[in-house]
């Protein structure tokens, strides 16, 4: 019988995979930003705290900017070792030096506060900034691309200091009549390849082994100002988030300190 | 580890202790990469989750085991607890091959001490393990798998299942652990679970740490957790 391998706090790794499932951080008095529910389990004495916490503002307000997943994140603080898991997801660690990397935000999973978090202008994206470690998930174990490439939009997971992230559709599916046709009802032979995203410049681009996403929570839409990509229709307002948007089918969205209300209750 | 009748835990304070001896002939278990496990039988029975069996060599034999095979009181317990378990006996010579879901499989070798498993996660057990039903407090509440888990006592191997390969976490009594309760999957030795609770008013206010509710072991024994949570009812708190 092959005996499992038994860990201890002495021997759980600090700050590195325990399997390719499972990652283990290790707290000294320090701080990390987790997304909530990921945490399976801790030795040592660690409180884990909302971003609204008073006492953690001066940290949000150097290492946070993304209010639309505030009510996802927490913060643990304390000394101890931490497992992090995702779905029995692939798990790793990713070191930015001087760097920026930019995700799908579902995908990350945890950050050292010397990173700077920030929603990036792609919607659905999050941007990393500085120096520092952080964890993100993955279908599959993650492959490392050089551009120029395109790639399918549903293996995407991230890319590192590429300058322009872009659609690419295909040729003959565009053009005619006939090709708008074959593109609306799949007749004459679709292979599901027509549309790509391109990566030019000099970079990485982070891909999962599979095209299966990892389901993501609708974490409401960025503020309708003109010019902000992604925000809703322009004309309803300035500054104020815009009625009904992002499939939540006409219920209005309440201004909220972080995010909005419903966010913060799970609505 | 200690010889047969070596009494008393051994060495390091693990609740591991051998048994008088195995004189009765002991079913081997195998995994198959991760998500098959492989049971050579001579003779020898084993209980396995029904309609878990994939594949067999050489002559098998199965039958169902109503209540889980624990007599007619064994079978009104679970019932009334809620904590079903269908089994099915396999008896014969050669090899049966289990699986469920391509799910992870875990192997547990139990020397005379105590594993406490949800009925959902376990796959297979050596016959000469005695199975009941026990009751876990509020922490089975939390974890959305009722108040009530199955034991497995005695000496021999089991194999339990996680949606990810489980990581064995040992506790002893300068390092207490605490686990999600959407990822703990088993647990066993000398271990007292308290269930910690992280409510505040934050909580209610919708600023919560994410992890209001923690299953704290303290003690001396091994904690089973998957690399994945299940949906709780405290999972979003």
């Amino acid at each position: 019988m092959s005996t499992p391998v038994i860990f201890d706090p002495m021997t759980l790794p600090s700050d590195d995979n325990v399997n390719a499932y499972t990652f283990c951080v290790e707290l000294k008095g320090s701080q990390w930003f987790l997304q909530k529910g990921k945490m399976i389990a801790y030795y040592g004495r660690i409180d884990f705290n909302g971003i609204g916490h008073g006492r953690l503002d001066r940290l949000v307000r150097t290492s946070f900017h993304s209010p639309l997943h505030a009510s996802d994140w927490v913060v643990a603080e304390g000394s101890g070792k931490m497992l992090l898991a995702d779905r029995a997801f692939d798990v790793n660690s990713y070191d930015l030096d001087e760097g920026n990397l930019t995700i799908r935000a579902g995908n990350l999973l945890a950050y050292q506060p010397s990173l700077a978090l920030k929603q990036s202008i792609v919607p659905g994206f999050l941007t990393l900034i500085g120096t520092g470690t952080f964890v993100a998930a993955s279908n599959g174990p993650v492959v490392f691309m050089e551009p120029p490439l395109r790639v399918d939009p549903q293996a995407l997971v991230g890319w590192a200091d590429c300058p322009s992230p872009c659609h690419h559709y295909d040729h003959g599916y565009l053009s005619g009549v006939l090709g708008g046709l074959r593109s609306l009802t799949g007749l004459g032979g679709v292979s599901g390849e027509e549309h790509q995203f391109e990566f030019v410049g000099a970079g990485t681009v982070l891909l999962q082994s599979t095209e299966t996403l990892m389901p993501e929570q609708f974490a409401g839409t960025v503020p309708n100002e003109p010019g902000v990509p992604g925000a809703g229709p322009a004309g309803s307002g300035h500054g104020g988030p815009g009625a009904g948007q992002g499939g939540m089918g006409g219920v209005p969205r309440l201004p909220g300190q972080l995010g909005d209300l419903q966010r913060r209750f799970g609505l | 580890m200690g010889g047969p009748g070596a009494g008393g835990p051994t060495g390091s304070g693990v609740p591991f202790r051998r048994a008088a001896g195995y004189l009765r002939a002991v079913a081997t278990f195998r995994l198959q990469g991760s998500k098959v496990l492989a049971v050579d039988l001579t003779g020898d029975t084993v209980k396995a989750k029904n309609g878990s069996m994939v594949a067999y060599d050489g002559q098998m034999a199965f039958k169902k085991l109503s209540g889980g095979g624990e007599g007619l009181r064994g079978m009104v317990t679970r019932r009334l607890t809620g904590e079903q378990m269908t089994m099915m006996e396999a008896k014969g010579q050669g090899t049966c091959f289990l699986a469920d879901r391509a799910s992870e499989i875990n192997l547990v070798a139990l020397h005379g001490d105590t594993l406490y498993v949800e009925a959902s996660n376990l796959l297979c057990a050596d016959g000469g393990l005695r199975t009941g039903t026990s009751f876990t407090g509020l922490r089975g509440g939390a974890s959305g798998n009722g108040l009530f888990t199955t034991t497995l006592e005695g000496s021999g191997q089991a194999a339990i299942m996680s949606d990810g390969p489980a990581v064995v976490l040992r506790v002893s009594p300068q390092y207490p652990l605490s686990v999600d309760p959407g990822a703990y999957i088993a647990h066993q030795g000398r271990l007292q679970q308290s269930f910690q609770s992280g409510v505040t008013f934050r909580t209610f206010l919708g600023e919560g740490g994410g992890e209001a509710f923690q299953i704290r072991f303290e003690g001396d024994g091994l904690v089973y957790v998957q690399p994945s949570e299940r949906n709780t009812v405290a999972g979003d708190v």
